[in-house]
């Protein structure tokens, strides 16, 4: 990107003066065009992606009477915070925020490290049936939830599990280890044997060969899999509404509808709720991105 | 990959001790949490409510609240998003542990839950004084099929033509009381370059446009052939209906073109800015009016079409039913009991936007001249039916939201559309 900035204004202040470049200034001003148009159509593109957005954050801050006298797609004629307040307080934002971070912080955890044993084991030792494993656990994520819905709700009544956290903790990881399991295996696989070998010479123990050095490596992979599982479990709703029935045990998203009423929706306290539900997610992905970039690279440099 | 196999072993040894801790804690944490579960299932009556808005949650917390303060049962609030409770309501009521009241709708929608035995007979509190009180077409509403009562009211809403008194004096009309003033009125209003009717059976509001077909079928059948149709009695392919269809047909070029496409709350902007004149809703309405405009609303009843049937109007109906399954029936009746007093309906409607009527007669509605106008149009109506997929079942209310978005769409071809209409509804009543 940078290299084609600095070459635009050099083709520009000399664009007569030298006749004898000129068969190079053509792709030069084809380059400068294409990166104008480049930008502009991705300027755009970003535009239409951040819109909805805005829009949200806008209604967010519009008390309820502007939006029902101007409508929702109106200009805003106020400016207030107390649709926060609002989902926050009345709505049990506060709560289900909190209940969000019980199951998803402890799933994630439980999950990841579940699965990471699972793909050291499947990928870096001779296990029975090992390939058969890895399909089931495929084919269990090709089977759509849906259809999981009454037995999974029925079991939790059954096993006394019903309406609590762990309930859905279990059903979180149950349903996630597998994918987990999937993509570590595939990452580890690709870490050199030669490695391995040279921790069994100098006399490591599989548990520590695990802990010190297939972990260390499968960072990258994992720090992705966080950002990725932490989104999924923090925005599930169906599996919440599944296994649980008292609202102060409600997750985010199981509240953010509970803002909906019977008949009107008061569009600036449920546009609050949104963003109070969105911003853990947006941290916790700004937060891995770096893992994530760098990962890559340190991939690519070795 | 050179390794030994008693480490191999031995690593697997490891991980299956992990997996067998971590299935010991988790068998653990499973008991710790199956304990306070069934405590909770001894003490407090659960409420399971669906007025999950922030405003109408903290009036039912205001009357749990109240409740609790008297001494005796005790009450706990549990409030699940009005959406997600109308999906689960069939597996709350049939779970092992229900809870044990429930907000929703007397009528067909309940007797069809009684006829399942899913419901608590509470014929002995309407007996007692905070009940006997009640109205007849209440008492009758509150009956399963059986012929037990099922079902305690706590407060209703009335549906009327809505508009500005403003915007009414600037065009210079009044308000219209038989169908041909009210077709006068829609060529006045389009004349001065406002569309007439407002609908709102846009993007997920399709089931506002069932109120033009009850209040038609009302006016023009009688509300006793309105609630024999929907109960699958008579036929949506009948020439009453086609009646129905063809009165509509005369006002349908007053309706708003944008009625199909824009949600009620979004019509309702459209009212209040003056872009369409009137609008047949109910008062939640007034819930999506801003506060400073409330003074300028306005209704008139919708307008008599043939003077020999009865007036009914729409006066849907909201209140409790207790599941059959309830582990302490004794603390859920005093509960019912409770709601049913002026004093709970005087404290929810304080508590909440206050648009709705009280059901019990001796308690005081909000006061202000529209609720007082309200009241009296349900006080003086010869009947009153509670509103399509009330009367009918929620199962049905889908199969009128297709047949009338395409007659709006389509009014040609009302024929076919009856016919579809009829062929949907018949598998449903047939279930």
């Amino acid at each position: 990107m940078t290299v084609t900035h600095a070459a635009v204004p050099a083709t520009d202040r000399t664009p007569a003066a030298e006749p004898a470049d000129r068969p190079r200034h053509r792709p030069g001003r084809r380059r400068a065009l294409g990166t104008a148009a480049f930008h502009t159509g991705a300027g755009l593109l970003s535009l239409i992606w951040l819109i909805p957005i805005a829009v949200v954050l806008v209604t967010s801050t519009r008390s309820f009477d502007d939006i029902a006298a101007h409508g929702l797609g109106g200009l805003p004629h106020s400016f207030t915070l107390d649709g926060f307040r609002q989902a926050w307080v009345d709505g049990g934002q506060q709560r289900a925020l909190i209940n969000s971070m019980l199951v998803s912080i402890p799933t994630v955890l439980l999950s990841l490290l579940l699965a990471s044993m699972a793909a050291f084991a499947l990928s870096r030792y001779d296990v029975p049936l090992r390939r058969v494993l890895l399909l089931v656990m495929l084919s269990g994520n090709l089977l759509p939830p849906q259809i999981l819905l009454i037995p999974v709700s029925k079991l939790s009544e059954q096993l006394g599990f019903y309406d609590s956290l762990y309930a859905l903790i279990g059903v979180q990881v149950g349903f996630g280890v597998g994918f987990y399991v999937f993509v570590l295996h595939g990452f580890m696989r690709a870490i050199p044997p030669e490695i391995q070998q040279a921790a069994v010479i100098d006399g490591a123990s599989p548990w520590q060969i695990y802990h010190r050095i297939i972990l260390p490596l499968a960072r990258p992979a994992l720090a992705a899999l966080t950002a990725l599982s932490f989104t999924w479990i923090f925005n599930d709703l169906l599996w919440a509404i599944t296994v649980l029935r008292t609202d102060s045990k409600m997750p985010i998203t199981a509240s953010l509808i509970g803002l909906q009423g019977q008949y009107v929706s008061m569009w600036n306290v449920i546009a609050a709720g949104s963003v109070i539900a969105a911003a853990p997610t947006v941290i916790v992905f700004l937060r891995f991105q770096r893992h994530f970039v760098a990962g890559l690279n340190l991939g690519a440099v070795k | 990959m050179n390794i030994s196999q008693p480490s191999r072993r031995r690593f697997l040894a490891g991980t299956g001790a992990v997996g067998a801790a971590a299935l010991m804690s988790s068998c653990v944490t499973s008991s710790s949490s199956s304990g306070p579960k069934s405590q909770s299932g001894k003490g407090a009556v659960t409420l399971q409510s669906n007025l999950s808005a922030p405003q109408a949650k903290s009036a039912m917390q205001d009357l749990v609240d109240a409740f609790n303060g008297k001494g005796g049962a005790k009450a706990k609030l549990n409030t699940v998003a009005a959406e997600t409770f109308r999906t689960q309501l069939p597996t709350y009521l049939t779970s092992g542990n229900p809870p044990d009241l429930l907000t929703w709708y007397p009528g067909s929608v309940a007797d069809s839950y009684a006829k399942k035995n899913l419901l608590l007979d509470v014929s002995d509190i309407w007996t007692g004084p905070e009940l006997s009180g009640y109205s007849k077409a209440l008492q009758t509403l509150c009956t399963s099929s059986a012929g037990k009562k099922v079902f305690v009211p706590a407060s209703y809403y009335w549906w009327g033509v809505f508009y500005r008194k403003s915007n009414f004096a600037k065009w210079g009309v009044k308000e219209p009381t038989t169908w041909d003033e009210f077709m006068a009125l829609c060529e006045t209003l389009k004349s001065k370059g406002v569309a007439p009717i407002g609908l709102g059976a846009g993007s997920g509001t399709a089931w506002v446009a069932s109120s033009w077909f009850d209040y038609l079928d009302i006016r023009i059948n009688g509300a006793q052939y309105h609630r024999d149709l929907l109960a699958g009695k008579h036929r949506f392919d009948d020439p009453e209906v086609h009646k129905v269809f063809d009165k509509w047909a005369e006002a349908l070029p007053y309706f708003d073109p944008n009625g199909t496409a824009l949600a009620f709350q979004d019509a309702t902007t459209a009212l209040l800015q003056g872009r369409t004149g009137m609008m047949l809703i109910g008062t939640f309405f007034a819930d999506s009016t801003p506060k400073d405009q409330l003074d300028d609303i306005d209704f008139f009843r919708f307008p008599v079409i043939d003077p020999k049937v009865p007036m009914a109007e729409e006066g849907p109906t909201d209140g409790y039913f207790a599941s059959a399954r309830t582990g302490h029936t004794d603390e859920v009746k005093e509960l019912m009991r409770y709601l049913a007093t002026a004093e709970a309906q005087e404290i929810y409607l304080k508590g909440s936007s206050g648009t709705a009527l009280p059901t019990n007669p001796k308690a005081k509605d909000t006061g202000t001249p529209l609720v007082k106008k309200g009241r009296a149009l349900i006080e003086g109506a010869a009947d009153v039916t509670q509103f399509f997929n009330r009367d009918s079942s929620d199962a049905l209310q889908p199969s009128a939201d297709t047949a009338l978005t395409k007659f709006l769409a389509k009014p040609k071809e009302i024929g076919s559309i009856l016919t579809t209409w009829q062929r949907d509804a018949q598998k449903i009543w047939s279930q």
